[in-house]
């Protein structure tokens, strides 16, 4: 694969959205530059041959996750990052170094890989060529169920976080109070209680 | 204040350039591994040219057609002063939002505030090339699409959801209360409905094998359109298309009596314009997608070409596909001038309340019978009987008739 104008302009394009999320003051401004970013690394893998993945990064996470970011930013009025007292105000310099160290670090391990000299044909990443490796047993099928799974776990978690106290009153039976709950005196004073707490 | 300025430059800046890279780097990397020979690259400008010209065209009269169609839908006439038969009040129209006064709420966000209509109609506008008008090389010898993707019906849900951005940006940099509110009400509503549309499109995906458009509609003149198969999938199709270009049943986002409008409220002049635009081309797109996908595409049935004398007319390309774009246009104005709208919690509940599961086990389905290789008329014979559940239900529920009133006649 040779290196053109465009790989390079989407390089500097990448770096310049990159540094656009992490410097900008405004949390919306960051979480539309993350979506630029999110957009052109879907171009790279388009070009690098996965275009389902390509495709799927734009649908889950410039239309999903960032979306739900930017749900919270607006809800809670959090768009501007310049509030409360700053107490390590030489911090960004610290963490500047580390981060130049990092990449030092990184850029060395890089320019010393060797790709493999009979890489597997890709098939253009598309999903009919996905989807044989993701289904077998022998591949990737139990690391889906897996992560199907930890998809539960977190819608789960996700309604517990919420709201506790609805969860606690509604999974604890009025005859068998919990031990960590005050018995009521009547079973018509806990529907009171219930309804109360239901919004 | 200027460095406020300079911020929002090198904000804008930072979002305006990657779509174009991206986009730029996809179109080139794209038609080299592509299942069939395409068009030089300046031919690709031209027709994307045509299409966006097309849709701009095809928005400013759908806005007069609907005005008139509900207009005779109420008994009475649309706008008919302005040129012949109203030809010219999409000119007129446009040349008043063009000369008003385009104001940029003083409070707003400037940058996203110009941002967002702008998104609106850039990613509205660009999935309508995807879709095949007629067979290769019916457009003067080259093909009649814009670009042909392998990946087709991933990009029209990636673009959608994209979209869905402008709203929601245009609500929250208006800096009023009553905007984010409503954009946030909207979007939230387009999200939900986007899930199920993609749930739904899973079953026909599956049965043809293929997510190239072009593809689906060859598979539908080789075994007979998709919606003899995939019925149930079609009805949540098309209800979810219609929630996401917002129309009647579901069209809270614009819905005028409501709580202030909703995100567009404090757009005047040509930034209001577009997301009347954006609107209308999702309208205008999702009536393309419905028969591409459904109805045999740009085709008509196999039978139907094989009559003797007027055979060769219903192999014409484009002027079916225009008939059944037409058609579904015509069925959201008529839906429009008939029913009512849902309230907030019913939307939603409807949408994962019941299409969400609907569509979830109309894939199930569908997936078992391609799994266990069953014939495919097992999906017919399954699609009859959830028309005939659906009519059965519909008659046992449907209420009855008001008695009419008494009739005041001059001896009474």
């Amino acid at each position: 694969m040779s290196i053109g104008f465009w790989e390079v302009l989407a390089l500097l394009v990448l770096v310049g959205t990159g540094l656009a999320v992490v410097r900008l003051q405004n949390a919306v401004h960051a979480a539309l530059a993350l979506i630029a970013n999110f957009l052109v690394v879907a171009g790279v893998y388009v070009a690098l041959e996965a275009r389902f993945v390509a495709m799927i990064q734009i649908i889950v996470y410039a239309g999903a996750i960032v979306v739900l970011f930017l749900f919270v930013i607006m809800l809670l009025s959090a768009a501007n990052a310049n509030v409360g007292q700053d107490l390590l105000p030489r911090l960004p310099w610290v963490a500047a170094l580390g981060a130049l160290g990092l990449a030092g670090v990184l850029i060395y391990a890089v320019t010393r890989f060797q790709p493999p000299a009979n890489a597997p044909a890709l098939g253009g990443g598309l999903p009919q060529a996905l989807g044989p490796l993701l289904y077998d047993p022998e591949k990737w099928l139990y690391a889906l169920l897996v992560v199907g799974f930890l998809l539960l776990v977190a819608t789960v978690a996700a309604v517990v976080l919420i709201e506790p106290e609805r969860i606690i009153a509604a999974t604890s039976h009025p005859a068998h109070p919990r031990q960590d709950q005050k018995p009521s005196p009547s079973t018509g004073q806990q529907k009171d209680e219930r309804a109360v707490v239901k919004p | 204040m200027n460095q406020t300025r300079q911020k929002h430059l090198r904000g804008g800046l930072a979002l305006g350039a990657p779509l174009l890279a991206g986009l730029a780097l996809a179109a080139e990397a794209t038609p080299a591994a592509s299942s069939s020979a395409t068009d030089p690259l300046w031919m690709v400008g031209i027709k994307a040219f045509l299409v966006i010209f097309g849709l701009l065209t095809a928005f400013a009269y759908m806005t007069l057609i609907e005005r008139r169609l509900l207009a005779r839908i109420q008994v009475r006439q649309g706008p008919n002063r302005v040129g012949p038969g109203g030809l010219l009040q999409p000119l007129a129209d446009a040349i008043k939002s063009i000369f008003k006064e385009d104001l940029v709420v003083a409070r707003a966000d400037k940058v996203v505030f110009v941002l967002a209509p702008m998104i609106s109609v850039t990613f509205a506008v660009l999935t309508f090339g995807l879709i095949p008008f007629g067979p290769k090389d019916a457009f003067f010898g080259y093909d009649p699409w814009v670009i042909d993707l392998d990946v087709g019906i991933l990009y029209v849900f990636a673009v959608s959801e994209i979209a869905i951005y402008g709203i929601f940006l245009a609500g929250w940099a208006s800096n009023s209360k009553y905007s984010l509110l409503g954009s946030l009400r909207s979007s939230a509503s387009l999200i939900s409905y986007e899930l199920a549309l993609g749930i739904s499109l899973l079953a026909p995906v599956l049965l043809v094998g293929s997510l190239n458009l072009r593809e689906i509609v060859e598979w539908q003149h080789q075994n007979g359109w998709l919606i003899l198969y995939m019925l149930p999938a079609f009805a949540i199709f098309l209800l979810t298309s219609m929630a996401e270009a917002a129309r009647t049943p579901f069209d809270l986002p614009e819905a005028e009596q409501e709580l202030v409008g909703g995100y567009n409220t404090e757009y005047s002049s040509i930034k209001w314009a577009l997301f009347q635009m954006a609107e209308y081309i999702h309208l205008i797109t999702a009536s393309a997608l419905i028969p591409t996908l459904f109805l045999g595409g740009w085709r008509m049935p196999g039978f139907m070409e094989q009559i003797p004398l007027i055979g060769g007319l219903f192999a014409l390309p484009y002027l079916w596909m225009f008939v059944k774009i037409a058609l579904f246009l015509f069925f959201f104005i008529w839906v429009r001038g008939t029913l009512f709208r849902l309230r907030y919690d019913q939307l939603m509940v409807f949408s994962w309340g019941r299409l969400f599961p609907l569509a979830l086990a109309w894939f199930l389905i569908s997936a078992m019978v391609v799994a266990f290789k069953w014939p495919v008329a097992v999906l017919g014979w399954l699609s009859l009987l959830s028309l005939v559940v659906f009519l059965v239900y519909a008659i046992l529920t449907a209420r009855p008739k008001p008695r009419p009133l008494p009739r005041m006649g001059a001896g009474d």
